[in-house]
């Protein structure tokens, strides 16, 4: 294989700078982790406050003062949640229309990236900078044409309408760019030379130098799609093809009542897990690339 | 003094290419490898995001109701224009949106540099770790974080009314007083958010070389000092990045809005694109509904224009 390896960016440097002395004035240190734990409990709480609602029973529940811990803690507002409505079911759909976007994604933009970062044509740059524009547009502004063009193509109500207009688009581009005008000329022209036609040389000698960026923008796809709330609100019709998130929501608006409420926040649990677990299993890779996403802009 | 320069963004760029000493040849045949390398990805962002934006522009000049077809559309001309200026509930949602895209920005912009700042210099442990809960927050669904923060404000039940009843402060009625009810969202914003700016804040410090460092310690410069005359100037490309994300991310809030308070109370957290998806999917009104998609748009395009002229002011 190739010499060049995959580059680490780096997210913190070995030795930190300002302030720093021989040693520390303890009090200094002490009030150091204390702002680091307000930190860090800005972020838990409310995930805390999540997890320990959804086991509490609702008469306790409904305690004033709450309780900050569930006294006997039970699994039935999980249970009622998945069988009230059709969690799983939807789980499958999730999986499916962002698996769908993540992936789609993921080859339309390493492609163009690879266009746009190796080859040299008049307007290049213009035309790579007119995509990135597109990444400032945000869909509510193109949400009522779009509308009228997925569903005059007969598609509303369909996964493939769902997924469609997701199936590309420039933030993807723009970060493959990045990365791949981080890989020597030298190694393409190498696999040239070598009688590698413009397929290959993106699949065996592009691609796995690109494993960050891949992750990263994988991560990035999947949870954008899960979580994308207006638009399959805009366009689904049936509840068999909804994703998590308007399932959640028929959960929610259809138990509005209080003593329910412990079986909403279960289903706000069960619908942020898959997301979550996505994210702590690439958590390392994935925050580089973010950083590195950062830096490059 | 040392030179004051910054190293290259790519720093740490395997052995770098020698780029500029490349002409840009063109190798014969390469056209058709780009077009169709390109073509997958651009007409999907042609057809679904370039075509309705033109779309948008054509339709708000016209009256259409979306449950006709497109065919009954009328020209109107600036009628939906004028007509959003008259309503003082579309008016207000434009001033609710610059306010909830204001004040997220002012709580946001500071705070995650104060907490990269954190997260970066001093020697402590489990800073990793801490990076990393800060983001998650970021990947989970808005609605369920809209479930959770919507049981924390709960009255009574919630737990931070009982925070603030246990040190004796009456808690407001956050969403279901009208003062109360926008910042109620901002603050659930920037607690989503903030992780996903810090992690670009520090990739940002990462870039500011130590010597400089070195060097202002030499000259005597405290801490303070040395935040203030080399970390934020030289922080100022992620600095105006992470302002024009936040922009960019909170001018386009719709989720919690259209999940918890439907634009109330008394209309005080009605924003433009609650009020855009609104007009168009409840009442119908495609025109007026495309008015204000592309004023929403204009105000992107302005706020982008002074963000970028900030950028090349201070660049020098």
């Amino acid at each position: 294989m190739t010499a060049v390896t995959e580059k680490p960016i780096p997210v913190e440097r070995a030795r930190p700078v300002p302030g720093r002395r021989r040693r520390r004035n303890p009090w200094t240190t002490a009030l150091l982790y204390a702002l680091l734990a307000v930190v860090v409990l800005i972020p838990l709480f409310p995930l805390y406050w999540l997890v320990i609602s959804a086991f509490k029973t609702p008469a306790e529940f409904a305690q004033i003062p709450p309780t900050w811990f569930p006294a006997s803690p039970t699994i039935d507002p999980t249970v009622t949640a998945l069988t009230e409505v059709p969690f799983l079911q939807s789980m499958m759909n999730s999986i499916i229309i962002a698996g769908g976007c993540t992936i789609s994604v993921l080859v339309t933009s390493i492609f163009a990236g690879y266009v746009f970062a190796k080859h040299h044509f008049r307007g290049r740059d213009l035309l790579f900078w007119s995509v990135v524009a597109t990444m400032f547009l945000p869909p509510i502004v193109t949400l009522v044409p779009l509308y009228y063009l997925v569903s005059s193509m007969g598609l509303s109500d369909t996964y493939l309408g769902v997924m469609l207009p997701w199936l590309a688009n420039a933030f993807g581009i723009f970060l493959m760019r990045q990365f791949i005008m981080d890989i020597p000329d030298e190694l393409i022209e190498a696999a040239r030379l070598d009688g590698a036609g413009e397929f290959r040389i993106v699949w065996q000698f592009v691609v796995p130098l690109l494993k960050p960026a891949i992750v990263t923008l994988a991560v990035f796809m999947f949870v954008y799609s899960w979580n994308n709330f207006l638009w399959p609100l805009s366009i689904l019709r049936s509840d068999a093809l909804y994703p998590v998130v308007l399932t959640l929501n028929r959960l929610m608006s259809y138990t509005m009542s209080f003593e329910y409420q412990n079986v909403v926040l279960a289903g706000a649990l069960i619908a942020s897990l898959p997301t979550l677990i996505v994210f702590i299993v690439t958590q390392r890779v994935f925050v580089q690339g973010i950083a590195a996403s950062g830096i490059k802009g | 003094m040392t030179t004051l320069q910054t190293p290259p963004a790519t720093a740490g760029a395997p052995a770098a290419a020698p780029r500029a000493s490349r002409p840009a040849r063109r190798r014969r045949g390469q056209g058709r490898w780009s077009a169709l390398f390109l073509s997958p990805a651009l007409l999907i962002i042609g057809v679904f995001t370039l075509i309705p934006m033109l779309m948008t522009v054509w339709i708000s000049f016209h009256r259409w109701s979306m449950f006709t077809p497109i065919t009954e559309m009328s020209w109107v001309g600036l009628d939906n224009y004028g007509r959003l200026f008259a309503d003082s509930a579309r008016v207000q949602a434009i001033w609710n949106t610059v306010a909830y895209v204001g004040l997220s920005a002012l709580i946001t912009v500071p705070l995650a540099l104060l907490v990269a700042l954190l997260l970066y210099f001093p020697k402590i442990k489990g800073k990793g770790v801490v990076r990393v809960i800060l983001f998650a927050t970021y990947v989970i669904p808005t609605i369920a974080i809209v479930i959770i923060w919507g049981n924390i404000y709960a009255p009574g039940y919630g737990p931070l009314s009982a925070m603030l009843g246990a040190v004796g402060i009456p808690a407001p009625g956050w969403l279901s007083d009208p003062s109360w009810a926008l910042v109620s969202l901002v603050i659930f914003n920037v607690w989503q958010m903030l992780g996903y700016y810090v992690i670009l804040l520090i990739a940002g410090l990462t870039q500011i070389s130590e010597e400089l460092y070195e060097a202002a310690k030499i000259d005597g410069a405290g801490i303070v000092r040395q935040t203030w005359s080399i970390t934020i100037p030289l922080l100022r490309p992620s600095l105006v990045f992470v302002a024009l994300m936040t922009f960019i991310n909170s001018i386009q809030v719709f989720d919690p809005i259209y999940l918890l308070t439907q634009g109330g109370p008394a209309n005080s957290t009605n924003v433009v694109s609650f009020e855009i998806q609104r007009t168009a999917f409840q009442y119908g009104m495609a025109g007026e509904s495309s008015a204000l998609a592309v004023s929403l748009f204009m105000m992107i395009v302005v706020a982008g224009a002074v963000l970028g002229m900030v950028m090349k002011g201070r660049k020098r």
